[in-house]
This record gives structure tokens, C-alpha cells and sequence, in this order.
């Protein structure tokens, strides 16, 4: 057996013996196994193995096989949710498109809006609040306002003779007691 | 292997063609039980195996998408089920001898429990030589072999279905290949062909 010093790697020699070799690479292990004996003596146990390695015949399947997979299909088909024939998800990307849509213009018309009609329309100072309806929950800043135009209101009030009903009205005990103008 | 009609079959399954499904059900149902028995060992298992393929390629239709051959897919769903499958019962296997269970090694374990005749002949001695030796390979090497050598997928294609570089697959099987040449050198010597 010729060893040439020039032997190509076994590697080399496998790639070629499966067929993984570009063209060039190629023409070039088929011109180095023409002169290389013990090369050609690897590609020869290659192909060997190869040959052996066909002895391991494949596994058929079963008669049944085929219907098992279609009725695994039929169930899988049947166990998803569908909409007047069409699957569930096919709805998922339309939808989400159309919450962005409604999200988005909900916000640019926010957005645009007067400043003025976003806020409440507090009453001026000369403007008389109409008290407020008993169990209503106003919030705490709206309401102030409103409680200092009906202190106003009762301050302004004709003196009153009975002092045990004003010494118990809870909104003239809040007054600052200088201003008090109450008849003994 | 028709790539691209085995693309098209797809993409018409896609739309709903159950006909479609079918041609592909009849074209690979031989070649996905044949891969699977060869992973597993295990008859039964391999069918199972197979019925879920095919089961996930009609559940993935709505989004499959024609970047791909058709059968790298294919063998990509089918090598991960089958790797995840040696996983299970290897971790099992470990499991039972934590346990103190004696039980035969896996090499020497008959897939079946009750082999048929036609079964028994086709384990010939050969056979089963052959098969332990792909067995003992590791995990990627014996999938790039089974893949290589019995499923005719060129290595372009394994190197998707592995997620590994083409130069990585070529290495890969260069070190199976010598793997074996070493495990079944009896077989080589004596020419038994």
C-alpha cells in the first residue's frame, strides 16, 4: 500500500464518502485517491460501514395507524372553540386591532378637549352654592367653596332670640367667636 | 422527497384542505415511524411519537410559513419529541435504579415485551449489533446519524433540525461515524455483508 505524504485527513476523506464535499474540494479528493492507496483503503471502510449500518431495517407502522392520527385530529379539531366556523384565534389579532383603535381615540379626543370643560365649575365668590343634597358624596375640594358661601349666608342672619337653638346650630359654633352677634 | 410539493400540500392544508393532509399523512407515516422506532425502541412509543407529530403539524397549519422545507420542520418537531422521549425514560431508568429496582441494562432491553415472530427474526444478531451500537451513541450523533443515514436528510438539513452550524453537523457525524466503525468493527472485519 502507497502512503503518500500528502494523505488527506480522514475527515477529508468521509466528507467525500458522504457526499458533503463542495465541487472543487471534490475534484480534488477524487484526483488524491487515484494516486493514494491507503486513502482509497478509508473511503473503502466508509462505504463498508455504510453497507453494514443498512442491515437495521425500519420499523412499519400498524395497520390502525392512520385512523388513530385522524381521529387525534378530528378531536383536537373538535375540542377548540369556534365562531360561525372560524377558530378562535383567527378573532384575536382583529380584535386587539380594534381596543387599540378605541384606546387611541378615546385619548386624542381627551386630549383635545378645552381645558375648561375637563375641570368642574366651581361657584364664584358672589355666586350663591346651593347646599348640598343630604347623602350625596361630594369630593372634599369641591365642596369647600360651597361651605364657606353658606357660612355667609348665616352669618348674615337677623340676630335670633333663642339661644339654646343657636348655641346647638353646629355651623354658628364653627364662626370665629368675635363675629358672633347673639342677643343675651 | 418532493420538497416543493410537500410545501405546497402544506401551505394547502393551511387553507383548510384536508385532502392535502392526508397526502402527507400517506407520504411520511412509513418514514416518521421508522425514524421514532429507531430513537425510542420502543414500537408503541414510536407510533405515539408519530401520531403527535402529524398532530402538531395540523395544529401548527395556521402558522405555518413557507421559509423552510417542508420536512426540515418535520424532522425538527420529530427530533425534539423523540430527544425529550430518550430524556424521560433515561430519567426514568435512574429513577428505577435509585429505587433498587434490578432490571436489564438499557442496551440489552427488548422494546417489546411480547416480540412476534416476524419481530424475534428481524433483532437478528447483526441487527441488534448495529442497533446498540447507534444506541450508545451520544444523543446529537445518534439523531445526525438515524437522520443521516436512514432518513436521507442531507446535513444542510440536519444542521436546522439540530440548530447547530453545517461545519458543526459534518463533525458531528465524522465523530458518530468513527463511533461506529470502532462498536462494529466485528462486522467490518468479517466482511458480513
Amino acid at each position: 500500500m502507497n502512503v503518500n505524504s500528502n494523505c488527506l485527513e480522514r475527515e477529508q476523506i468521509f466528507s467525500h464518502a458522504s457526499k458533503m464535499l463542495d465541487a472543487r474540494k471534490e475534484n480534488e479528493v477524487r484526483a488524491h485517491l487515484e494516486s493514494c492507496a491507503a486513502c482509497r483503503a478509508i473511503a473503502a471502510e466508509f462505504d463498508k460501514l455504510d453497507a453494514v449500518l443498512d442491515a437495521w431495517r425500519p420499523a412499519e407502522p400498524s395497520p390502525g395507524f392512520d385512523a388513530r392520527v385522524r381521529a387525534a385530529v378530528t378531536a383536537s379539531d373538535s375540542a377548540k372553540p369556534r365562531l360561525f366556523g372560524i377558530h378562535w384565534s383567527q378573532f384575536v389579532a382583529p380584535a386587539c386591532l380594534v381596543v387599540l383603535v378605541v384606546v387611541a381615540t378615546l385619548v386624542v379626543f381627551e386630549r383635545r378637549r378645552p381645558a375648561a370643560s375637563r375641570t368642574t365649575a366651581y361657584p364664584t365668590a358672589g355666586q350663591a352654592a346651593p347646599p348640598p343634597k343630604q347623602g350625596s358624596a361630594l369630593p372634599a375640594q369641591a365642596s369647600a367653596p360651597a361651605d364657606e358661601n353658606e357660612l355667609s349666608l348665616y352669618q348674615n342672619l337677623p340676630v335670633l332670640e333663642d339661644y339654646d337653638m343657636l348655641a346647638n346650630f353646629d355651623v354658628l359654633s364653627e364662626l370665629p367667636k368675635g363675629e358672633k352677634k347673639i342677643a343675651n | 422527497m418532493a420538497v416543493d410539493s410537500d410545501l405546497e400540500l402544506m401551505l394547502r392544508v393551511r387553507r383548510g384542505d384536508a385532502e392535502s393532509f392526508e397526502v402527507l399523512l400517506r407520504s411520511y407515516r412509513a418514514p416518521l415511524v421508522g425514524f421514532f422506532a429507531r430513537m425510542v425502541r420502543d414500537p408503541a412509543l414510536a407510533e405515539d411519537l408519530a401520531q403527535e407529530v402529524f398532530l402538531r403539524v395540523y395544529r401548527a397549519r395556521h402558522r405555518y410559513t413557507a421559509d423552510a422545507r417542508f420536512t426540515t420542520w418535520l424532522y425538527r418537531i420529530a427530533t425534539n419529541l423523540a430527544l425529550n422521549a430518550i430524556r424521560d425514560r433515561k430519567g426514568s431508568a435512574a429513577r428505577a435504579e435509585a429505587a433498587g429496582e434490578v432490571g436489564e441494562s438499557e442496551a440489552d432491553r427488548v422494546p417489546d415485551p411480547n416480540p412476534t415472530v416476524e419481530q424475534r427474526l428481524m433483532l437478528s444478531e447483526r441487527e441488534r449489533m448495529i442497533r446498540r451500537a447507534i444506541e450508545g451513541l451520544p444523543e446529537n450523533q445518534c439523531a445526525a446519524v438515524i437522520l443521516h443515514k436512514y432518513q436521507g436528510v442531507d446535513y444542510l438539513q440536519i444542521s436546522k433540525v439540530l440548530g447547530v452550524s453545517e461545519s458543526a453537523v459534518k463533525s458531528l457525524l465524522f465523530r458518530a461515524y468513527e463511533n461506529l466503525r470502532a462498536r462494529l468493527e466485528p462486522l467490518l472485519k468479517e466482511g458480513q455483508l
